[in-house]
């Protein structure tokens, strides 16, 4: 089995730091915490630079340049709304150590996210959702399953879509935490990849509670199936907890310090 | 349709170590695929044969294996000098068995003088073994390291016991190639190299010992093991694991009770050499096949063997 795929969700421009640096073109403060999740064992960086309408195109560009000319081309997963930065994000990327992941397509008013995945030979993340809060189980089963065949159609190998059952605050919707379970559970079944936006799942607890959440939450999705997730990979309970599950379920081999890999 | 051969591609690839100093230094490792899969991609350079010299007289070798060497082997010099010369091995290893506390005890100052001696007689590259003793093997190393400078040596073996004062002597102070020694226990394998890598040795600086057995003496726990180590270090991409491996086979396989009886103790048994070969021979196969990239043999004719069976292998 393939290691837990961790992507850092902190170069995200909800952060006032990081939307000033994409405004100003200030490299600073971007590299500092792009080596800061690299340090702590991100595979992949999640570039949100939102929805970017104005300028999406040189903004992505320039920070996709940025981060894989001083990280040696560590893989970015491209998260904006904005297609045409989505596209100008990857004609510059460099595939040596992974394809560009496009976060995020839908089945949904985003479902051409899958075409523009196919069209430049890049990963997605396909969000179990069309309009709201699916339902129940089913409904998100219904989308992956819509989301599934358009890709195939479009020609894009399935092992390159990470589905995400939409994971959500358990804080106002503890019910719905067995169904998303439940969900990654019934999706690796069908031999496919998931993905967890996990830091939604602890939103609105309180700070010493929310590691506890988040890793506990990440255990068992990952015993459910669960492939990959967007984590703050400076949290050290989080990162201990999956490396753990790696070595519990064999994805790497265990020695005395396997923590401090 | 035409048939296509599958082919099993791995994400990860053995380190290239190198050893010895300018151009008669040797290649361990570089391959990205398991041993000798040449269909499935590139298996690296070739397994390299080393053989076993001491630096005493070898009281307890069998009288064919001392009449092989005659009067050569009263010096560890000449003996260098004649097994280079008329065998031709990839390597030599030399085995400090007089320094042993339980035997002459030879201090490290005299064992490390004679190495050098040894080192400058030959062009191929030295593995200097040690007395297997883990406290006089520290001290023994740290002198070895200092006076071959330059000469790129492996260093076989730092332990659990004694890897820091091995590894800050041997490759941080002196920049020689140490072999990471377990036993037959791929956690602690891997465990130890990164201990290594934890005080500042670089993982292309590391080569592992994992440990041997004769064929027949629970040998399929050590195949399982470099098999595992294998699979890791190309499946998992393990970078703790994607050390080169060299297996001193002749330090077991001549002291199992096949290379030990003699004829009158058991007659129906045959040539006590030959048997002594066929052990050697047997391991050494099995244990290239599972991983080791580097091997040390006592017999030449063992290792002409050896060799044989590798380029056939090879060049199918």
């Amino acid at each position: 089995m393939e290691r837990f795929m961790i992507i850092g969700e902190r170069i995200h421009c909800i952060s006032p730091v990081i939307r000033k640096a994409f405004a100003e073109r200030d490299a600073a403060p971007i590299l500092q915490r792009a080596k800061e999740q690299i340090d702590a064992g991100a595979a992949y960086l999640d570039l949100n630079i939102g929805p970017a309408e104005r300028d999406g195109e040189e903004v992505m560009m320039w920070a996709v340049q940025l981060l894989q000319n001083e990280f040696n081309n560590i893989p970015l997963c491209l998260d904006t709304a904005n297609k045409k930065a989505i596209e100008a994000g990857i004609k510059v990327y460099n595939r040596d150590r992974g394809k560009p992941i496009i976060n995020s397509a839908d089945a949904g008013p985003r479902i051409d996210m899958l075409d523009l995945a196919a069209a430049n030979d890049a990963m997605v993340i396909a969000l179990c959702a069309k309009e709201g809060i699916p339902r129940d189980t089913e409904e998100r089963l219904t989308y992956c399953t819509e989301m599934l065949e358009r890709g195939m159609a479009l020609g894009i190998d399935p092992n390159d879509i990470l589905f995400d059952p939409l994971f959500l605050v358990v804080k106002g919707m503890q019910e719905k935490a067995p169904e998303v379970m439940e969900t990654i559970r019934l999706i690796s079944e069908m031999g496919l990849k998931t993905n967890a936006g996990l830091s939604n799942v602890s939103n609105g607890a309180p700070k010493h509670v929310r590691p506890i959440i988040d890793s506990v939450f990440a255990a068992m999705a990952i015993q459910c199936g669960l492939t990959a997730a967007i984590v703050n990979p400076c949290d050290q309970r989080l990162m201990e907890t999956i490396k753990t599950c790696d070595m519990i379920k064999g994805n790497i081999l265990y020695a005395d310090s396997y923590l401090e890999l | 349709m035409a048939f296509k051969t599958s082919v099993q591609k791995y994400t990860g690839s053995i380190n290239k170590l190198e050893f010895g100093s300018g151009e008669n230094s040797k290649a361990l490792g570089g391959e990205n695929v398991l041993p000798f899969y040449t269909f499935d991609g590139n298996i690296g350079g070739k397994p390299l044969i080393g053989l076993e010299i001491l630096d005493v007289y070898p009281e307890k070798w069998l009288d064919e294996l001392q009449q092989i060497y005659g009067d050569a082997a009263n010096n560890a010099v000449q003996w260098a000098r004649f097994v280079e010369e008329k065998f031709s091995p990839d390597f030599i290893c030399l085995r400090l068995e007089g320094a042993d506390p339980n035997g002459l005890n030879k201090s490290p100052e005299e064992a490390a003088a004679l190495a050098k001696e040894v080192a400058q007689a030959i062009k191929v590259p030295l593995v200097v073994a040690g007395t297997q003793n883990h406290d006089k093997d520290t001290k023994l190393f740290e002198k070895v390291a200092e006076v071959l400078e330059g000469c790129n040596v492996i260093l076989l073996s730092a332990v659990e016991d004694n890897y820091k004062k091995i590894g800050a002597a041997g490759v941080l102070a002196y920049r020689h190639k140490v072999a990471a020694e377990s036993s037959v226990d791929i956690n602690l394998a891997k465990q130890l190299n990164i201990l290594l890598n934890q005080l500042g040795v670089k993982n292309e600086d590391i080569v592992m010992n994992v440990g041997c057995a004769a064929v027949g003496y629970g040998f399929e726990y050590v195949a399982s093991t470099m098999d595992r180590i294998r699979l890791a270090a190309l499946g998992q991409n393990d970078k703790s694991l994607q050390m080169p491996i060299i297996t001193p086979v002749s330090f077991d396989t001549w002291s199992v009770k096949e290379s030990v009886a003699s004829v009158e103790d058991a007659p129906e048994w045959g040539s006590q050499v030959e048997r002594g070969i066929a052990m050697e021979v047997s391991t050494a196969a099995s244990v290239i096949a599972a991983g080791a990239n580097a091997v040390i043999l006592r017999h030449p004719g063992s290792a002409e063997t050896v060799r044989k069976l590798a380029d056939a292998l090879i060049n199918n």
